[in-house]
């Protein structure tokens, strides 16, 4: 079987800023407050009358060198040989948080144990599903660990989209195997203009943004 | 009697802050990271600026201690122990801030099971377990005479230095100088450790290509070199206020370590400035917004006041003034004001760079600010609030006390220099405290404006909307200062009980100076 190379391209002409990437991702992932994975930089450009707002959906990268993951003192977050996301293993996280000031794009958020209610609501009360396993939120792991975008593995090894791909209005998202000839996002990625985030770094990011 | 006094207002000054900071240290391990204000934006904060302060202390102290018996300048050797002791309590100190900040420090041992050769940080622990050791085994090596004559004395000192002496018995002149053979070795050996221990510190940041601020090859040497320097100003200030002889002799090694430190200090300036000019000079939006921040943020006083004002100016006139620089208080007194300012430079170092978002717009495309959601409610607080208001008067009562003890002008100078900074410190808390809120969900969700928990120290009556605005929460200070009592408190007993001045030679049959590093050198004088 050839090694998977999964990653995301976003198109930037169909992206309304909607955000309901954000909210999806939070819903899967059952994250706290100051938790999240999928964020949407939106910003001004130009003055009145010609002035236009400009949204950038931003997530973990998956680089194929990600500077996250060989400061890791426990060897806790990697990229997995077989799909090349990178994880991180709540179990092995010390929290040290050294993995978040070293990656360059502010993808990972660390989860303090604050929580939006007091007491938690039935929602919140809910384990996560991340990484195919129960996580409750009741003081032990990932509170106190690094937590980041996994591609929602969980529903990717379901067969599944990323909950922010399967939500997304316009379809501004498309989920892939990069090595796949043949898939979707290879065949946009090689067709469309395209940047990805601070390429100069060497990072190799694996999200594309078309244009 | 005055005296007296003075030595119960120390020692209950220091328990009750190392109370107050144990039950601080108590409830973070209950609540966890919560208490800190840290943030996703800026992940490290005080307690990471006072791990690799103290850190660097120890590396600068124990690189002074191999002058002495590696390279030879003997005219230090009086503090080469305390050099040595210093240097361990302060790794240790240093170690337990890092603990502090872990988020699973109930996992802190895993990194010797859980194999990762590729990060720095992995190396430094390793690095840091080594150099342990090696001060360890050096201290020993260099007090096992006295130890075992101050273990022959009745009461608890003697029970205590017999019990360190290890069984050993041998006071002959031939074994101390085969002890100062092994401690040349075990020194040669630490040089290239001490080195790795700090630079490596450095190169924990350095390595980071994120941040174009940490991410140059001079940063792990100007760490070495401001260890250095403020390493050898904290033995000045040891030594010029903490040394039992004092007579012609100390007052001549104290003045030339005060040159010692000035030496450093100024490498560690030009380092600075070279930093600071290519980083300007360059203009890349993150350096230069990195040293905006730093320059001209909110905290720009620990840059201008501290680290560049108290923590290096002033010092430099006081040790090269030629009538301050011929006093031993003075000169001690530079050597805490350099100790005080590189703790500026280290805030300085963890601080600034993270406060630059990553990408612009990345701070306001989520609500990552956050304050600590942990704030103590009903029968604690009031307690709290009454405990410490009453540890306050009580504390002003000391002060008051001690600074009219001393005569000389720099030692009263010092003395109502650090009254007032904890004095202003109690104060401060005791008002934060009279409208500490119990957390809402309006503190969860990003706060529009925060006020920082310890005006005039850090922050003033900073308020900010900005979602990168950090400063330290009471809960991180109360855990800090708990911290720092504990090292005093070490220091304190180790300057009491162990021997680390070297005690006069007993007359007959000794030869009356010993001083030798091999017995080749032993006739030399």
């Amino acid at each position: 079987m050839a090694q998977k190379r999964y990653g995301m391209a976003i198109d930037l002409r169909r992206c309304v800023g909607c955000e309901a990437c954000t909210i999806a991702c939070k819903q899967e992932n059952h994250t706290p407050p100051g938790v999240a994975y999928a964020k949407v930089i939106k910003q001004e450009v130009g003055q009145y009358p010609h002035v236009r707002r400009t949204f950038l959906p931003i997530l973990c990268n998956h680089c194929e060198h990600p500077p996250c993951v060989p400061v890791c003192p426990v060897g806790a977050t990697w990229k997995r040989q077989e799909d090349g996301i990178v994880v991180v293993d709540y179990n092995i996280c010390i929290g040290c948080r050294y993995c978040m000031t070293a990656c360059p794009y502010g993808a990972r958020t660390f989860d303090f144990g604050d929580d939006y209610n007091i007491p938690q609501n039935d929602f919140e009360r809910q384990p996560s599903a991340e990484y195919g396993k129960a996580w409750p939120r009741n003081g032990g792991s990932p509170i106190g660990n690094v937590r980041k975008c996994h591609f929602c593995l969980h529903r990717v090894a379901r067969g599944e989209e990323p909950a922010c791909v399967l939500t997304c209005m316009p379809r501004a998202r498309i989920f892939g195997d990069l090595n796949d000839p043949e898939s979707e996002i290879a065949r946009l990625v090689a067709e469309r203009r395209h940047f990805r985030i601070k390429e100069e770094l060497g990072t190799e990011p694996n999200v594309y943004y078309l244009l | 009697m005055k005296q007296r006094s003075l030595v119960i207002a120390y020692w209950a000054t220091l328990i009750l802050l190392a109370l107050l900071g144990l039950w601080a240290i108590y409830l973070r391990t209950v609540v966890g990271l919560r208490v800190t204000n840290l943030t996703s934006l800026v992940p490290w904060g005080l307690w990471v600026a006072f791990y690799i302060y103290f850190i660097g202390l120890s590396a600068g102290a124990f690189l002074v201690s191999t002058m002495i018996y590696v390279f030879g300048l003997h005219r230090f050797e009086a503090i080469g122990r305390m050099a040595l002791f210093t240097a361990f309590v302060a790794l240790v100190t240093g170690l337990g801030f890092i603990l502090l900040d872990l988020g699973h420090l109930e996992r802190f041992w895993t990194v010797f099971i859980n194999r990762s050769p590729t990060s720095v940080l992995e190396w430094e622990i390793h690095f840091y377990t080594l150099y342990a050791v090696i001060l360890l085994a050096e201290l020993w090596l260099l007090m096992r005479r006295d130890l075992i004559r101050v273990g022959q004395e009745p009461g608890l000192r003697g029970r205590l230095c017999r019990l360190l002496a290890l069984r050993s018995t041998d006071l002959s002149d031939a074994s101390a100088a085969a002890d100062l053979r092994m401690v040349r070795i075990l020194g040669t050996i630490g040089v290239p450790v001490a080195i790795a221990v700090h630079g490596g510190t450095g190169a924990i940041f350095a390595v980071v290509k994120a941040r174009p601020y940490w991410y140059t090859g001079l940063f792990p040497l100007i760490f070495l070199v401001s260890a250095l320097a403020s390493g050898s100003a904290l033995l000045t200030f040891l030594t010029a206020f903490f040394a039992r002889r004092k007579d012609a002799e100390h007052a001549e090694m104290t003045l030339a370590l005060g040159k010692l430190t000035v030496g450093f200090l100024a490498v560690d300036l030009i380092f600075l400035m070279s930093e600071m000019l290519v980083g300007w000079y360059g203009g890349i939006p993150d350096h230069v917004a990195t040293y905006r921040a730093m320059m001209f943020g909110p905290f720009w006083y620990v840059f201008w006041i501290g680290q560049l004002g108290l923590g290096a100016l002033v010092p430099l006139i006081l040790i090269l003034n030629r009538r301050t620089g011929r006093s031993v208080a003075w000169v001690g007194l530079a050597g805490a004001l350099i100790v005080a300012g590189i703790f500026g430079v280290r805030l300085n170092i963890v601080i600034p760079p993270l406060t630059v978002p990553l990408q612009p717009g990345i701070d306001t495309a989520y609500p990552l600010g956050r304050v600590s959601s942990f704030a103590l409610e009903g029968l604690g607080l009031m307690a709290f609030r009454l405990g410490l208001l009453l540890f306050t008067v009580a504390v002003a009562v000391l002060l008051a006390g001690l600074v009219r003890l001393p005569r000389a002008v720099p030692l009263r100078a010092a003395a109502a220099l650090s009254a007032a900074t904890v004095f202003t410190a109690l104060v401060l808390i005791n008002l934060r405290l009279a409208d500490l809120a119990p957390a809402t969900q309006a503190n969860l969700l990003g706060p529009t404006s925060r006020v920082s928990a310890l005006p005039l120290l850090f922050g003033g009556a900073v308020r900010s909307s900005d979602p990168s605005f950090y400063s330290p929460s009471m809960w991180e200070w109360l855990t800090s200062l708990g911290v720092l009592a504990l090292a005093a408190i070490a220091f304190s007993l180790g300057w009491l009980w162990l021997p680390l001045e070297r005690l006069p030679e007993p007359p007959a049959p000794q030869p009356r100076h010993f001083s030798g590093f091999s017995p080749a050198r032993g006739s030399e004088r």
